[in-house]
């Protein structure tokens, strides 16, 4: 077959092009994924005692974590369309991150001396970013399978911007079943568990995004 | 800078076209693929210096994937961009899978193909043969595939003919469309 006439048969009853190609298969990934790292934390690690909603502490897990999925729902969108910009998507995911450090920082610094290891460290430090990663896997997954159909030409990035996003539904779904409500323990061990799923989607990034 | 003005020449005459194209013009899309192909022969023959026998057969792969992801471009990025970004990706894909690491020293981006002779943008011979690898794929996709976009039946006709239903025919053409690509990939 000769190009021209692949081109004929392109477009030949191609109709028109598909509308908001990336959200139609971005939005069930994440749809799909957030039911999954929810239903793993509420059955797997259990639910926290209701009167945790009363604490701020636990609203500032939800905030950071819907607002960081919401940048990197974004940012892999853009990557996964050629030439598209994704400066701005990239820095608001960055943003969300920095102004969480800043206020876990400033909580610790007003934090009496004698208190602060125990606000870094809490109970569970060492379980939490383990417990992040694990109930962020089902979305790393539906996010590579939506990009895979899609076409990005940085694997690596689009594969670092999925796993932040999984990462950020891993830490929204762990919200509820984690104790902690110290801004400092957020800061560094709910970002450390988005950082290790970011990390494991850039590893295996280039392997799946292949088109 | 005329390399510039001729770049931009090439968006402004494809911008028109492709947005009708996009919004359903079957001529219109036939007539912006074809320049397409020609700019992307300039892009790729450029790039390609030690692969010359591989031109065309990248430039079908590269058809094929853009007309796949056309739902990927958004009207606020050139077209130009959008298609020379697949371009681009299907060369670097090519290169990985010939695991010619020493073609990546080949400059990509800062090379001026744009004042290539007319001539030397004409289709050239290729060594895959597309209709051979159609002639593989599952007999529903390939049946669907033959019907609408070789036979030129409408959707509808196809339906029709074969008793699946529209929304099936659809289905069937753009995963058999998919499969191809995959087998042009894998054929490389």
């Amino acid at each position: 077959m000769n190009t021209e006439d692949l081109i004929t048969m392109l477009a030949r009853q191609a109709g028109p092009a598909p509308r908001a190609a990336a959200a139609r298969r971005l939005a069930p990934a994440l749809a799909a994924g957030t039911a999954l790292g929810l239903a793993g934390a509420l059955v797997f690690m259990g639910p926290v005692p209701a009167a945790l909603f009363a604490e701020p502490g636990l609203w500032l897990k939800l905030v950071y974590s819907a607002a960081l999925a919401a940048a990197a729902v974004w940012w892999a969108a853009r990557l996964a369309r050629p030439a598209a910009a994704t400066a701005v998507p990239g820095r608001a995911a960055l943003a969300v991150v920095a102004a969480v450090l800043a206020l876990g920082g400033l909580t610790l610094v007003i934090t009496p001396a004698g208190s602060r290891l125990a606000a870094l460290l809490g109970s569970s430090w060492a379980a939490c970013p383990g417990n992040v990663l694990s109930l962020s896997l089902p979305t790393l997954a539906g996010a590579l399978w939506a990009l895979r159909g899609l076409a990005p030409t940085r694997p690596r990035l689009a594969g670092w911007a999925a796993g932040v996003l999984a990462g950020a539904v891993g830490a929204f779904s762990y919200a509820f079943a984690c104790p902690e409500i110290s801004p400092a323990f957020v800061a560094v061990w709910y970002t450390l568990g988005i950082g290790l799923s970011g990390a494991l989607g850039a590893l295996i990034g280039p392997r799946v995004l292949r088109w | 800078m005329p390399e510039d003005a001729q770049r931009d020449s090439f968006e402004a005459g494809l911008k028109p076209l492709w947005d009708r194209a996009q919004a359903g013009d079957e001529a219109a899309y036939r007539e912006a693929l074809a320049r397409i192909a020609q700019r992307l022969r300039a892009y790729l023959r450029r790039r390609m210096q030690s692969l010359p026998d591989d031109l065309e057969d990248l430039v079908q792969e590269s058809l094929l994937a853009l007309h796949l992801q056309r739902g990927t471009h958004h009207p606020s990025v050139p077209v130009s961009h959008w298609v020379l970004a697949i371009a681009r990706h299907k060369l670097v894909d090519l290169w990985r899978r010939r695991g010619r690491q020493d073609a990546l020293h080949d400059p990509l981006d800062e090379l001026d193909d744009t004042r290539m002779p007319q001539a030397v943008a004409d289709e050239g011979p290729t060594q895959r043969d597309l209709s051979r690898l159609l002639a593989t794929l599952p007999a529903a996709q390939q049946q669907a595939i033959v019907l609408t976009k070789i036979e030129g039946l409408s959707v509808a006709e196809a339906s029709q003919r074969t008793g699946a239903s529209v929304a099936a025919i659809k289905v069937q053409v753009h995963r058999g469309l998919k499969r191809l690509a995959e087998l042009v990939r894998k054929d490389a």
